[in-house]
């Protein structure tokens, strides 16, 4: 596979135009504090909203394509378009081939000059993004994950039948890949298996041990296979990939047992928040409010309307916690970088005894929102605190690994997706001091645990 | 005795073995041991639980190299040896009663799987009405779900059926978990002299363990254990056909391997038992009485003073339930011109005795009718005595004159 690369992301909605970054670049490239000689313009105004003329680093450039005297090229190493003064005859050609304003003249040396992400600095992290005071700036590094892992074989068969839109599939795969071959998984009955990872009538989609467990059995079948591994001196790897339902209903009680006895297991809940393989059903895990097939919107009866489920979800990963597990993290599909952190220690903590890993994961066909936006709800999920990102081991605690001390009111979460269309403002009110009350509740948590 | 009167001679040469005082559950704790399994899983219920405390001790004194599980439930029990059988070990556990009741979901699928897992039903009664005590209702309740099922007699029948069941849970032609039933209280705490086999000798009865040849979860061959099966097209119904033909086959294969393993078992221990059905002073009877279990010794003993009496009463006892050894059975019900069958439990769907329900069955394969009729006896930990014995001679040697009632006769009722 190729290489990945780190790139510079820009929020235009946190820019105001104070041209931080431009002084900071000016600084590290020239010397100066001219901003017109930075290599990242911040150009528009207030009323039309503010752009980035910056080098998008293309992995197919055109400004390349064009330069007449190669002083222009790509650097597979960095991802970096490197400029070669000695080469460049001045032409400006490569101006009018980007389409990103991402490499004009600066008039103080007479040449063209283009950013190279400060990729030979000390930290090899650009200067501009620290310097924003808006965090409109972010250096993104999930390159990483790419570059490491991308290479590394894909245990999963091609064509798994997940819905359009679903993220489970990207994490079966990225968890199976990093997890290896010396593996046996564990897929209950739900949407993991229901896709095809099992298989059907003689086929499988998965190339390890694998298998249907009953969804009350999981952790025991596991436990038992794991021990008669250790007994023969082989070092195999017991790991789930389970639905919220199977985990925190009819299967809680092996889970809670093998959690007890410490199996050395690695269990990951992908938590969608309901039966979502049988048609989208209610689960413990499913939160207050939300419509499902069994907790539906209609008129009632003396008086009482029915708003979808009346009760607020189980908190799962807590429980878990509270079984002092080697490891237990809550993580995100929209965070790789957190997930992958979580499944390194996970992996590590299995082979000493029990790792729980809560995975959340929006369902774009029981939640109803369109198949474009898995990412931005999931997103919109931790930047409004409905979920927290965090993880807990005996030794240090519990401790937030993507605090978010600023979160968006709870409705830029709802608004986005069908099931919690029907709210009434007491509904709202209610899913929003439960998210105070739970931020809280977590965080002395984190507090006292570590203390 | 039981063994005297069995067609076959002993032949064998008596192994050296230790002689020692013990209750059926010790006696299955130590056949347990002896048999050797890498895992055994445990949660205790009466009357089962000094069992796994003998099968606990005895690893914790080192007298039994296994892995134990202490799990939280009866469902996690049976759920951790399937995980472990299909990782390549040889596995037991033991339950009764409500336990097999909660095991019930991985209990079915263990058939399905054939997995030789071998588990030990110390008999108890259903719920409710509320009791603790003995009867076979829990693994009647259980008989169609395609595990092999044995009842044992005595202590020594328990000890030396435990370690046979793992040889024939695990011959190739099998495959199919085995269910040792002791009767709970009358078996499970019926202390009695039980002769030790030698464990030399043991290992080599049992041969080389190969439980996962069939179905594995190992990375080093791969492959998809019970993927989805069935459904109206494609492979579906004919691949679900082929397992559910592959269950059915096994269990028939298992009459042959339980008599071949039974016979085994007397060459090489000096201890014979009847492995499907046993006959009992059958030379000459008129008319039989059948029995199941523990409650045979008083049985035979009023079959005696029957005898003795000059009645032409003999007695056919079932060790094999399931599969049911119709062959087996149809030889010895030929003998006969009137029956009556004996349950420790309780038909509910034909208002009878579970096994004089399957024994009907048997009946009309003979071609000609004889009159029978149903005794149910013993439930909740009841005795059936040597008197109640001699009340299901006096009804059966009636039957040929008389019509067969309509109801089972509840042989406690007025206890």
């Amino acid at each position: 596979m190729g290489r990945s690369y780190n790139t510079i992301a820009f929020d235009a909605a946190k820019c105001d135009g104070c041209g931080d970054c431009m002084t900071a670049c000016a600084t590290v490239k020239t010397g100066s504090t001219d901003k017109s000689r930075s290599r990242i313009q911040i150009v528009g105004d207030e009323s039309d909203g503010f752009e980035l003329a910056l080098c998008r680093q293309c992995g197919d450039p055109k400004c390349v394509t064009v330069c007449p005297a190669a002083a222009l090229t790509k650097n597979f190493d960095s991802g970096v378009i490197e400029w070669n003064a000695s080469k460049c005859v001045d032409c400006l050609l490569c101006t009018v081939g980007c389409a990103y304003a991402g490499i004009a003249l600066d008039e103080g040396v007479g040449h063209v000059a283009k950013c190279d992400m400060c990729y030979a600095s000390p930290d090899g992290a650009p200067a501009c993004v620290p310097a924003c005071p808006h965090d409109a700036l972010t250096y993104i590094t999930t390159s990483r994950i790419y570059n490491e892992v991308g290479d590394w074989e894909d245990l999963f068969a091609p064509g798994l039948a997940g819905c359009q839109g679903c993220n489970t599939e990207l994490l079966m795969r990225h968890t199976l890949r990093r997890v290896g071959p010396e593996t046996v998984l564990a897929t209950p009955p739900g949407c993991v298996p229901g896709m095809g990872s099992v298989g059907f009538n003689g086929t499988t989609g998965t190339k390890v041990p694998v298998f249907h467990p009953l969804l009350t059995n999981t952790a025991a079948m596991l436990a038992g296979i794991k021990r008669q591994y250790k007994r023969v001196g082989r070092e195999v790897n017991a790991l789930a990939i389970a639905g919220d339902g199977g985990a925190s209903d009819v299967g809680f009680q092996s889970l809670s047992g093998a959690a007890e006895r410490n199996e050395q297991i690695l269990f990951m809940v992908v938590d969608n928040e309901g039966y979502m393989n049988t048609g989208m059903q209610r689960s413990s895990c499913t939160p207050y409010g939300a419509w499902t097939s069994t907790t539906p919107i209609g008129k009632g009866s003396g008086g009482m309307p029915s708003q979808g489920k009346t009760q607020d979800a189980k908190n799962l990963p807590l429980i878990m916690v509270n079984h002092r597990c080697e490891y237990v993290a809550t993580a995100s599909t929209a965070y790789m970088q957190d997930l992958y952190d979580k499944l390194d220690k996970a992996i590590q903590a299995s082979k000493r005894g029990f790792a729980y890993l809560h995975v959340y994961s929006p369902c774009t066909t029981g939640w109803r929102f369109p198949t474009d936006q898995n990412m931005e709800v999931a997103r919109k999920a931790v930047e409004t605190n409905f979920v927290m990102l965090w993880e807990y081991n005996p030794k240090d605690g519990l401790e937030f690994t993507r605090p978010v001390d600023d979160p968006l009111p709870v409705t830029e979460y709802l608004k986005a997706m069908g099931r919690f269309r029907h709210l009434s403002p007491d509904q709202i009110s209610h899913i929003q001091g439960k998210v105070v009350e739970n931020l809280a509740f977590v965080k002395q948590m984190a507090h006292r645990q570590s203390a | 005795m039981t063994t005297a009167t069995l067609a076959t001679p002993n032949q064998a040469k008596p192994a050296k073995q230790k002689v020692i005082l013990c209750e059926g559950n010790e006696a299955a704790a130590l056949g347990v041991a002896l048999a050797r399994p890498d895992m055994v899983a445990v949660y205790p219920i009466t009357p089962q639980s000094s069992l796994v405390e003998h099968v606990a001790k005895l690893i914790a004194d080192g007298r039994m190299d296994a892995d134990i599980v202490d799990a939280e439930g009866e469902h996690s029990v049976l759920s951790v040896l399937q995980g472990a059988a299909l990782a390549g070990a040889r596995t037991y556990t033991a339950t009764c009663g409500p336990g097999l009741a909660f095991m019930f979901e991985p209990y079915f699928r263990t058939s399905g799987m054939r997995l030789p897992i071998v588990m030990s039903i110390v008999t108890r009664d259903g719920i409710t009405p509320q009791s603790v005590w003995g009867g076979h209702q829990d693994a009647m309740t259980v008989r169609e779900v395609g595990w092999v099922q044995v009842y044992c007699e005595t202590v020594q029948e328990v000890l030396d059926t435990t370690i046979m069941a793992f040889k024939i849970a695990e011959h190739h032609d099998v495959m199919l978990p085995v269910n040792v039933c002791l009767d709970g209280n009358y078996l499970s705490y019926g202390t009695s002299r039980v002769e030790l086999p030698d464990q030399a000798e043991v290992d080599a009865f049992m041969g080389v363990k190969d439980v996962n040849w069939h179905v594995a979860l190992d990375p080093l061959r791969p492959m998809a254990v019970d993927p989805l099966t069935g459904g109206s097209g494609g492979k579906g119904p004919s691949t679900f056909v082929r397992y559910r033909k592959g269950q059915c086959r096994g269990m028939q294969n298992s009459l042959r391997v339980i008599e071949e393993v039974h016979e085994e078992w007397a060459q090489r221990f000096g201890r014979r038992f009847a492995p499907l059905v046993e006959e009992y002073r059958m030379d000459g009877a008129d008319y039989a009485i059948m029995t199941l279990g523990s409650m045979t010794g008083a049985a035979k003993d009023a079959i005696d003073e029957a005898r003795d009496a000059g009645k032409r009463v003999g007695l056919i006892k079932i060790k094999t339930f399931s599969p049911f050894p119709v062959e087996a059975l149809l030889k010895s019900l030929a003998k006969v011109q009137a029956l009556g069958v004996v349950d420790r439990s309780v038909g509910f769907r034909w208002n009878c005795g579970p096994m004089y329900q399957e024994t009907m069955g048997v009946l009309y394969r003979l071609g000609r009718h004889v009159p029978s009729m149903s005794f149910i006896g013993g439930l909740a930990g009841a005795d059936i005595t040597v008197g109640h014995f001699h009340r299901v001679i006096e009804a059966t040697e009636k039957l040929p004159s008389s019509p067969a009632p309509s109801e089972p006769v509840w042989l406690n009722e007025k206890d």
